[in-house]
């Protein structure tokens, strides 16, 4: 009987202190972000990297700086409806007449999904079938950058496919 | 979840009980006269014992997150087979880190005992293990919510009150049961009881999930959970019985 008072007590002492599982594990597929693949607008299935493109939020200071890649991901807000960035190529060049930013907004839908006791929940997004990316030429009129841009798949929920495919 | 100092109170408590238990006990076993020849006759007692949880009793006290209770019951059918089960209602808020949710609801478990004890003569405690269907019913309130961003550009996002309520829920699971019970006084009875669950069934809300069953308690990835009871029970004598085999009661007596 002692050994068996003994075994149960050592059973709750065990249970009782492995629990912490509450951590969010970072393969979990949470809120994605926006994928883009940059093509080579005279050859348009020719991937084509991007120099020191820099995307900074509307309203936002610091930038997110991508360099020598083809592909970009791109946060978007899940607080609102559209996400307003500007993409700026050949940021801080010393050539200013290199530098050419274009505005662009992109509009959606949320939608809040459950994932787990840990992760808690997280935002999938669906691009507008109208006007999901407008792209207008500012603040200075240098002339649009980015030429074609095409929704190859406007619902967001993983960041293994490509969204938006954009040629230069 | 550490054990929480009231809970490691009761904890003692009922060692501290059971030990008193068993000393007040231990004199009886010599006194009675055994005459030579002839042994003593074991005579058992039969009956329904009820009783309560008193760690969910007490704990509606201390946690205001949660208010919970919990009758227990049993009723000796043979030698060593008790029917046993218990009627319960609790109502527990959880704020987690992410989420904060209400869970309330009624569970009923029934099964059984087996005592694996040899008591002498007239003892009557218990080490047993056994089993139990439980069945709960309940209704969830997710209260708030946050998003997991893991790239906060636009800044951290903030907590989304929900309230959004999901009705007819339910569960039902398996326990295998570990526990001790002791005689403490006449007839009133101290035990507790260790329990791991595992879900049979488990009907979830949409877009939400069953973090915690009336019942079977916390959920965790898997299906399996876990439990603990600490009862004060009274035992309500029906018949008596010889036991058919007396000679156990000398053999261990050494």
């Amino acid at each position: 009987m002692k050994k068996l008072v003994l075994l149960l007590i050592a059973f709750a002492w065990t249970s009782s202190s492995c629990e912490k599982d509450d951590i969010c594990d970072a393969n979990t597929v949470t809120t994605p972000r926006l994928v883009i693949d940059f093509y080579d607008v005279t050859n348009p299935t020719v991937k084509k990297t991007v120099t020191n493109l820099a995307i900074v939020g509307e309203g936002l200071t610091e930038g997110i700086l991508f360099n020598g890649v083809s592909q970009i991901k791109v946060p978007l807000n899940p607080g609102a409806d559209i996400s307003q960035y500007h993409f700026i190529l050949n940021y801080q060049n010393t050539n200013t007449e290199l530098i050419d930013e274009d505005e662009m907004k992109f509009s959606y839908t949320r939608k809040n999904i459950y994932v787990s006791r840990a992760c808690g929940f997280k935002t999938l997004f669906a691009l507008n079938a109208t006007n999901p990316v407008e792209q207008t030429d500012s603040p200075t009129a240098e002339g649009l950058w980015m030429k074609t841009i095409t929704v190859t798949q406007p619902n967001i929920t993983n960041e293994n496919e490509t969204h938006l495919s954009i040629s230069f | 979840m550490k054990m929480k100092p009231t809970f490691r109170f009761l904890f003692s408590l009922t060692l501290v009980l059971m030990a008193a238990g068993m000393l007040a006990q231990a004199p009886k076993k010599e006194t009675p006269p055994i005459k030579k020849d002839t042994l003593p006759v074991k005579v058992s007692r039969f009956g329904v014992r009820v009783g309560a949880d008193l760690y969910k009793l007490s704990r509606s006290f201390y946690d205001k997150n949660y208010k919970g209770l919990e009758i227990v019951g049993d009723y000796r059918l043979t030698k060593r087979y008790y029917i046993a089960g218990e009627l319960g209602n609790e109502n527990k808020t959880v704020e987690d880190d992410r989420l904060a949710f209400n869970t309330k609801g009624t569970y009923f478990k029934a099964g059984f005992d087996y005592n694996l004890y040899d008591n002498w003569l007239d003892m009557e405690n218990m080490v047993y293990v056994g089993m139990r269907y439980g069945v709960s019913s309940f209704s969830q309130t997710l209260n708030s919510y946050s998003i997991y961003n893991r790239y906060p550009y636009f800044g951290a996002e903030p907590t989304i009150i929900a309230g959004e309520k999901f009705n007819g829920l339910s569960a039902q699971w398996i326990e295998v049961v570990a526990g001790v019970k002791a005689k403490v006084i006449n007839n009133f009875y101290v035990g507790f009881s260790f329990r791991v669950n595992k879900l049979v069934a488990n009907k979830r809300p949409t877009n939400f999930d069953n973090l915690y069953i009336p019942g079977f308690n916390r959920t965790y990835e898997g299906t399996f959970g876990a439990g603990f009871n600490y009862s004060v029970s009274y035992f309500i004598p029906l018949y008596k019985k010889k036991d058919l085999l007396p000679a156990v009661a000398p053999k261990k007596k050494k």
